[in-house]
């Protein structure tokens, strides 16, 4: 048998700091609600895939057209501030799946700080991502200010790759690539940040974590392009 | 009061009298804010409506130029803005959201038994990116226009001092409108079907819709970033597909193409997903290898991501990526065929009802055979050495994108206008529709197959005077051809005023949508339906229980 | 499929939700789990950086996309819980990559193999150098 309609589904608050959750009314019960809204969100994570995707099939295009100025402009990257990233975003990657599981056991507190140690380590990502950007463009590598030209952006100060050819053409693919992969962290940041409003209301627990457990996989998927992009620009093979 | 036929229990609540989701609420933003797919289908219908007369006027134009050898309206500039208009409205404004986004959202959810989309608001979100999208495309219009032809090709579109950046962004939009369409079909198809509606009980055009929204999903990303590029290009000169800077233009088609091939899919399953209903309910025939067409859906899917090396035969692509896209493009035909056969097998002996969706969708099989018969000669690597580039291509794929997705197209809007509305137009006046446009259509492009095949090459603004009687041929095609859609919207929006009454079931269908009252109410049916017995089994129906006249 | 809409069973499949028994999607990972993948992770990423030190020669890109490769599926796996998850929930992720690796490998092969072909590539080459937009008409790259 099937409800008219008129009803609402609710999955009670398993205590007093929480609130209880609504199934949307065109679901027939909260597994279909999950379930639905969950495959959703991996089906946009696969277009985050291909999106990315696209740029990943650019790298090793130019990398195998280019191999000398791939080497070379890696080696202007500073590898120790990418290890530090990297590592910052696995602690954040493994925060937020810590998020995730308290939520999952209705710990209000434990998923609010869990979520806020995330959202400190996007800012450290960021930070040093702006330090590293900045040294970029006074080095005369990264296109941040417009041109018609590529001498514009690229005026490579210490003339330090005018033995390769094209040697803008591995800043290029950098630039690209971190700055997508940047928004990304903001994008989820914001996301995270729009999870600890909910969770201080009460509004995720063991009944109801949806939202939580969506901005995880995104927060993961993050970690998981930085995972490739850190040894194929900062350690160009 | 209830409607029963003996494999379905469908409550229709004839007890809520004339309640429907047209005239349930009213006001700006109860159509501005809803969450009712059906609702968000009919503005999505009106969004490409219009884009579909833009392009059509846009195409009517370039007609009219090439009356003359030299060019009878425009500069050569406005030429090429023209016939970039033209295309880029018709393809990414027009087609491929055509039938998913209107009729795609108005009948799936109907079909599957459930209250609306798996997500309402990102359905929404859609239709707004769209409009966005539309309202960038003007934009670049009034920005001076664009000139790089709907393909974007570098390093013509990186250089050239038009409003690249502006509908390259409009492109990204619509793109992610598309992909959360067929994310939003795909999660309801898995999650909200009826109680009884397995996977080989659900209609063919589910299984279209379906197959499609797998494409949107996996191809459109690479769309996207490829339009970031080129205008990460425009802004900074990066040169990743700038031969001048060490990129390769032949890296921007490859990423195009793989996109664009699988959007033709993107663009056709639909229609396919409507021939099979069409085809079904007015022979009044099961389909004929239902599974067959099912999983040929998904084989097209498939096979679409191996071959889009098919456009770049003369691009400077390596001899022996061609041989394999060339190899691999022959096994489209194989799926393709399965369906064009298991129609044509399901109206032989079916008792045919020569109504206007049928003569559509009966103009739609002789023209789909000709286009896609033409796209597998195409696909010979060295034939398309030489019919690259020429009309022969134009008028290939306005077989398929105009002549087969467009009729299709039509035959949906004929088909389910009744259901839609709950009004009929005047079937005197859509027969004669359908006939000057099949003929305007043939009349329109078999010229151009003769004068491609002797080498008329596309996008040329004048020509030489051995191709003017093809060209005028082809210039009074178009013009009985738009004479025949200009009629076709005339009659079906004069229904709405003036129309008959149309039948709760009005061709006696037996998949869900001509189940629920007709137009169906909010939430579409009362109590969730339960599906019992197969699919497409008319001999269940009592057409007297379900042909009342909609009250 | 079927559910009142009375509270009753609202918490009956609030519980069954908690506990997640047969729908395999409510899985609560262990907090011992995730912190050994963590350390995994941080051990990999010391992997990477060291054998980048070490030439291998063209085998250094497959060294270090392989690690890429184990740390990918760690999070994937287990921080996504992808492990636990449905079957069409895998098969949707896991189906992208499937379809991301045809944009690769065509786009790569078609690179690889261009400097196979004989003549025509040696009427090709010089085109990059050649091109001129006329807008740039009074502009040499
Ligand atoms: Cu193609």
């Amino acid at each position: 048998m099937s409800h008219d309609g008129h009803h609402s589904i609710v999955i009670p608050a398993p205590g007093p700091e929480f609130v209880p959750h609504t199934v949307a009314h065109h679901f027939d019960s909260p597994v279909q609600e999950f379930q639905a809204c969950k495959l959703g969100f991996w089906l946009f994570l696969a277009t985050e895939i291909l999106l990315f995707g696209g740029l990943f099939a650019a790298y090793f295009y130019f990398h195998e057209a280019y191999p000398e100025t791939f080497r070379l402009g890696g080696q202007q990257l500073n590898w120790k501030l990418g290890a530090v990233n990297t590592t910052v975003l696995l602690l954040s990657s493994w925060t937020m799946a810590m998020g995730v599981r308290s939520a999952q056991t209705s710990q209000k507190k434990a998923t609010i700080l869990f979520c806020w140690l995330t959202v400190l380590g996007a800012a450290i990502f960021m930070g040093i991502k702006f330090v590293e950007y900045k040294a970029k463009y006074e080095h005369g590598f990264l296109p941040l200010f417009g041109g018609f030209e590529v001498a514009d952006w690229f005026k490579d100060t210490h003339h330090v790759m005018k033995d390769v050819p094209h040697g803008h053409m591995f800043f290029a693919i950098y630039f690209t690539m971190t700055a997508i992969h940047g928004l990304h962290v903001l994008i989820g940041a914001g996301l995270i940040l729009w999870i600890i409003k909910g969770a201080s209301k009460g509004r995720f627990h063991a009944g109801y974590y949806l939202p939580v457990d969506l901005v995880g996989l995104y927060w993961h998927l993050v970690d998981l392009i930085w995972i490739f992009l850190f040894p194929l620009l900062y350690l160009v093979p | 009061m209830t409607t029963h036929t003996p494999h379905v229990d469908v409550h229709s609540g004839a007890h809520t009298g004339t309640t429907n989701y047209l005239n349930n609420t009213s006001g700006f933003m109860s159509w501005a804010g809803t969450l009712d797919h059906k609702r968000i289908g009919l503005m999505y219908l009106i969004g490409v409506s219009m884009a579909f007369l833009a392009g059509g006027i846009f195409a009517l134009l370039v007609r009219l130029h090439l009356w003359s050898p030299d060019g009878a309206l425009f500069t050569n500039e406005a030429y090429n803005q023209i016939f970039t208009l033209h295309g880029a409205f018709m393809v990414f404004l027009f087609v491929i959201p055509a039938i998913p986004a209107s009729l795609g959202n108005m009948v799936l959810p109907l079909m599957l038994g459930a209250k609306d989309v798996a997500l309402p608001r990102l359905n929404l979100l859609s239709f707004y990116l769209w409009v966005t999208g539309a309202a960038l495309a003007m934009y670049s219009i009034l920005a001076g226009g664009f000139d790089t032809g709907w393909t974007f090709y570098a390093p013509y579109s990186l250089y050239t001092n038009q409003a690249v950046i502006s509908i390259g962004l409009g492109i990204f939009i619509l793109g992610f409108s598309s992909i959360f369409t067929g994310l939003n079909f795909i999660v309801t198809t898995h999650k909200l079907r009826a109680p009884g509606l397995t996977w080989f009980r659900m209609p063919l055009f589910v299984w279209a819709i379906y197959a499609t929204s797998i494409l949107q999903v996996l191809a459109t990303p690479v769309l996207g970033i490829t339009v970031a590029l080129v205008a990460l290009e425009r802004t900074y000169h990066i040169g990743i597909f700038d031969p001048r800077l060490g990129g390769d233009p032949v890296l921007f088609e490859h990423f195009f193409w793989f996109y664009s091939h699988p959007a033709v899919y993107i663009m056709v399953l639909p229609a396919f997903g409507i021939i099979s209903e069409c085809v079904s309910v007015h022979s009044r025939k099961p389909l004929f290898g239902y599974k067959m067409i099912a999983f040929s859906s998904l084989a097209i899917a498939i096979i679409s991501f191996l071959v889009w090396g098919h456009h770049m035969f003369t691009s400077g692509q390596s001899t022996y990526a061609m041989f394999a896209f060339s190899f691999l493009t022959f096994f489209v035909a194989i799926p393709t065929a399965i369906k064009e056969f298991s129609w044509v097998a399901t109206v032989w002996k079916g008792s045919i009802d020569l109504n206007s969706p049928m003569l559509y969708t009966l103009a739609f099989l002789i023209i789909f055979a000709i286009g896609g018969l033409t796209g597998v000669i195409l696909g010979v690597l060295n034939v398309d050495i030489h019919l690259h580039d020429t009309y022969y291509v134009v008028a290939h794929f306005h077989y398929v994108m105009m002549g087969s997705i467009s009729l299709a197209f039509f035959a949906g809007l004929h088909h389910w206008w009744p259901k839609m509305f709950g009004v009929m137009y005047n079937e005197s006046l859509a027969k004669l529709a359908c006939a000057i446009i099949f003929i305007g259509f043939n009349a329109t492009f078999i010229p151009q197959f003769i004068m491609g095949s002797r080498g008329m090459p596309r996008r040329y603004a004048e020509y030489a005077a051995e191709y003017q009687p093809f060209h005028q041929a082809s210039t009074i095609g178009a013009m009985i051809l738009g004479c025949g859609v200009a009629l076709m919207f005339g009659y079906l929006l004069a229904s709405l005023f003036a129309g008959k009454k149309a039948m709760q079931n009005q061709w006696g269908g037996v998949t869900l949508d001509w189940m629920t009252p007709t137009p169906p109410p909010l939430e579409n049916f009362h109590q969730t339906p339960v599906w019992r017995g197969e699919v497409y089994d008319y001999s269940t129906l009592d057409l007297r229980s379900t042909q009342t006249p909609v009250s | 499929m079927s559910s009142h809409p009375d509270t009753a069973h609202a918490h009956a499949a609030h519980a069954h939700a908690a506990h997640g028994h047969g729908e395999g999607h409510h899985h609560v990972a262990s907090a011992g789990l995730f912190l050994k993948v963590l350390i995994a992770l941080l051990f990999l990423t010391g992997i990477t950086v060291g054998a980048s030190r070490v030439d291998f020669g063209s085998a250094n890109m497959l060294i270090a996309m392989l690690i890429a490769c184990v740390k990918a599926s760690l999070v994937i796996a287990i921080f996504m819980h992808v492990w636990w998850d449905t079957a069409i929930n895998k098969i949707m992720f896991l189906g992208s990559f499937l379809f991301l690796s045809l944009l690769f490998a065509f786009t790569l092969a078609d690179q690889a193999t261009r400097s196979w072909d004989g003549p025509i590539s040696v009427q090709r080459a010089p085109v990059a150098e050649q091109w001129h937009h006329p807008a740039l008409a009074d502009k040499k790259p």
